[in-house]
């Protein structure tokens, strides 16, 4: 076996039991920590895919400013045993029966497709490689790029016009 | 491209004024050299010298129409700052940023009216849409207006959304960003997608101009709203979306035609309907002339049904004559107190000159002729007679400007044949010549619609 196979099937594991852990554990709080745990799993599968920019924007933007944002909410609605409302168990069927569909949808799109079983995903190509992307940014797509800017000067602006005190 | 690197860069250099620069009123002077400076460099792009001489790997267009859009959008800044400016330092402390958020704006209209790539379509709107959730929700004391932004942003967002997944429709229909691809996708299983993100867009792009069924937003809004900003986002961001509609249908979708004929027909027939009965309801003025603006929607909507040269004429003179009149009626009202029509009685004894003007600008809107208004709704119902379909939709849309006159000339009526006090308001020679040059404007391309259309063709 060579590393990356041990890599990946030390992530895979690591990514499932998280996951598992997140769904099964009682604190929310917990479930958002295990969450974090699970995006870093899956970051690391995208680095064996070859797929840098991926596996970082994946820990920015995921494990980083959405779970921040998850933790100060949970915070700010202060869930405890005490204040859980009474789940109906209608609800609770609904959501097992849901959740079977999506896994239905999946089991069945994947078995059908020929071109995962057949064909070797090529993981050694530059598409993913953050040079090559810096390399597009910046000379097909550099209009669009530099002109984000001025659409977060405006919203950064607007965060202080709207957030300042004293009127 | 000298238009929207010039607004980006004023908006940084009216930050940074702001912190330098304690004075307040120094910022509607750098605002309005700001304005200038625009209008100068779109001028000097319109002849040829451009900063940046590039189109981004066709990312850009500069046709002629969306640089002379860009130049009517300039001016009317121009008589905007001119006319309003006072007004938008009385709305808060943060005056300097209001400014600069307005030149922001200015970029957004800018890449709204240039491009040639849903990337750049799919940025400058959202370029436009922020800083004007920010604008409206800048009274910051005042409930209305703080439900008014929460309203607009949610909404808006919403909206956006279904931009990007109309864009990521045609993305998959057709392999590429660029609007000249979009008529060809690569086989015909593919034509259905097409169509899905053809709908999806217009319903965005509906939402934005508020044009109804999307159009809930807009009365709240424009009625939340501090009045100063109303006046902004009603004339030349509207007008400015529009162009970008109107673009975009002319430029991607026109081999596609059949498929969405009907539906922005059936779009600018309700739109007409909805707003010239609604603004007949209305107490306020301020609220009139936001549902006044969705039945204009309803009129510019005519160019996007008609898509032919006529109709980017149409387009031009409507933008140029919407922008003037509405302007100058908001000028007015924004000083004054009380909003209803009855603050408008005995209007005329107070204030002849201005009560003359305005109803200048009211006979404008309605389309009385003489009036800029006139030619401007002669040129788009015009361009749909071309299309030699759907002729029952012109002939609806002569009804309900019909209607329009009753709520416009109510205004006229309060100001000239009702006893009352009359309103006291204050205004500066400046003022007074601003308003001036307005009437003679409308009456001018009123007269000769030609002085602004020669513009297209002249070299």
């Amino acid at each position: 076996m060579s590393v990356t196979v041990i890599l990946f099937w030390l992530l895979s594991v690591l990514a499932l039991g998280a996951a598992l852990m997140m769904v099964t554990s009682k604190n929310p709080v917990y479930s958002v920590l295990w969450l974090i745990v699970v995006f870093f799993a899956i970051s690391g599968h995208y680095i064996l895919m070859n797929a840098q920019f991926l596996a970082i924007v994946n820990i920015i933007v995921y494990a980083g400013a959405i779970m921040v944002l998850f933790l100060f909410v949970i915070m700010l609605m202060n869930l405890n045993a005490e204040t859980e409302p009474q789940k109906n168990k209608w609800l609770k069927l609904a959501g097992a029966v849901a959740g079977g569909c999506l896994l239905l949808v999946f089991v069945a799109a994947l078995r059908q497709t020929e071109l995962l079983k057949l064909q070797e995903v090529n993981m050694s190509g530059p598409t993913g490689l953050i040079r090559r992307l810096g390399m597009v940014l910046f000379t097909d797509y550099v209009l669009p790029f530099e002109i984000a800017s001025v659409l977060f000067l405006s919203a950064m602006v607007g965060a202080v016009v709207i957030g300042k005190k004293g009127d | 491209m000298n238009l929207i690197l010039f607004s980006a860069l004023w908006g940084v250099v009216m930050m940074f004024s702001g912190l330098f620069i304690s004075n307040k009123s120094t910022a509607r002077t750098i605002a309005l050299t700001g304005a200038f400076l625009l209008l100068a460099a779109n001028l000097l792009e319109m002849n040829g010298y451009s900063v940046i001489n590039h189109d981004f790997k066709g990312m850009l267009q500069f046709e002629r129409f969306n640089m002379l859009f860009l130049t009517v959008a300039c001016g009317s800044l121009i008589i905007y700052f001119l006319l309003s400016s006072k007004e938008i330092e009385a709305v808060g402390n943060h005056v300097y940023e209001y400014f600069a958020l307005i030149f922001f704006i200015m970029c957004g209209i800018g890449l709204v009216a240039l491009f040639n790539n849903l990337l750049i379509l799919f940025i400058g709107i959202e370029i436009i849409s922020i800083p004007l959730y920010i604008l409206t929700g800048s009274d910051k004391r005042n409930l209305k207006s703080n439900e008014a932004a929460l309203k607009y942003f949610l909404m808006g967002a919403f909206s956006t959304g279904i931009l990007l997944l109309g864009i990521a429709f045609l993305y998959g229909a057709t392999g590429s960003f660029q609007v000249e691809k979009m008529g060809l996708p690569a086989n015909d299983q593919l034509r259905i997608f097409l169509a899905i993100g053809i709908v999806f867009v217009m319903i965005a792009l509906a939402f934005k101009v508020s044009a109804a069924p999307f159009h809930f937003w807009t009365p709240d809004v424009y009625d939340g709203a501090p009045t100063v900003f109303t006046s902004f986002m009603a004339t030349i961001v509207k007008a400015a979306l529009f162009v970008g509609f109107l673009t975009l249908f002319y430029n991607a979708f026109s081999n596609n035609y059949e498929d969405w004929k009907l539906s922005v027909a059936l779009i600018t027939a309700l739109t007409l309907f909805i707003g010239n009965i609604t603004a007949v309801f209305q107490q306020s003025v301020k609220r009139m002339l936001a549902y006044s603006s969705i039945a204009q929607a309803g009129f510019m909507m005519f160019t996007v049904f008609a898509i032919n040269d006529m109709a980017k004429q149409g387009m031009l003179l409507y933008a140029a004559a919407y922008c003037l009149a509405t302007i100058g009626i908001f000028s007015v009202l924004i000083k004054m107190k009380d909003y209803t029509f009855d603050g408008f009685n005995g209007f005329a004894k107070k204030q002849p000159l201005l009560a003359f003007v305005l109803t200048v600008c009211l006979f404008s809107l309605a389309g009385v002729p003489l009036t800029a208004g006139f030619f401007a709704k002669y040129f788009v119902l015009a361009a749909a007679v071309k299309t030699g379909t759907y002729l029952w939709l012109v002939i609806f849309a002569v009804l309900m400007a019909a209607i329009s006159v009753y709520y416009y000339f109510r205004i006229v009526q309060a100001m000239y044949f009702k006893e009352g006090e009359g309103q006291d308001i204050e205004t500066t020679p400046l003022f007074r010549i601003v308003m001036i040059a307005i009437a003679a404007l409308i009456i001018l391309l009123g007269v000769l619609p030609t002085a602004l259309l020669n513009w297209l063709t002249l070299y």
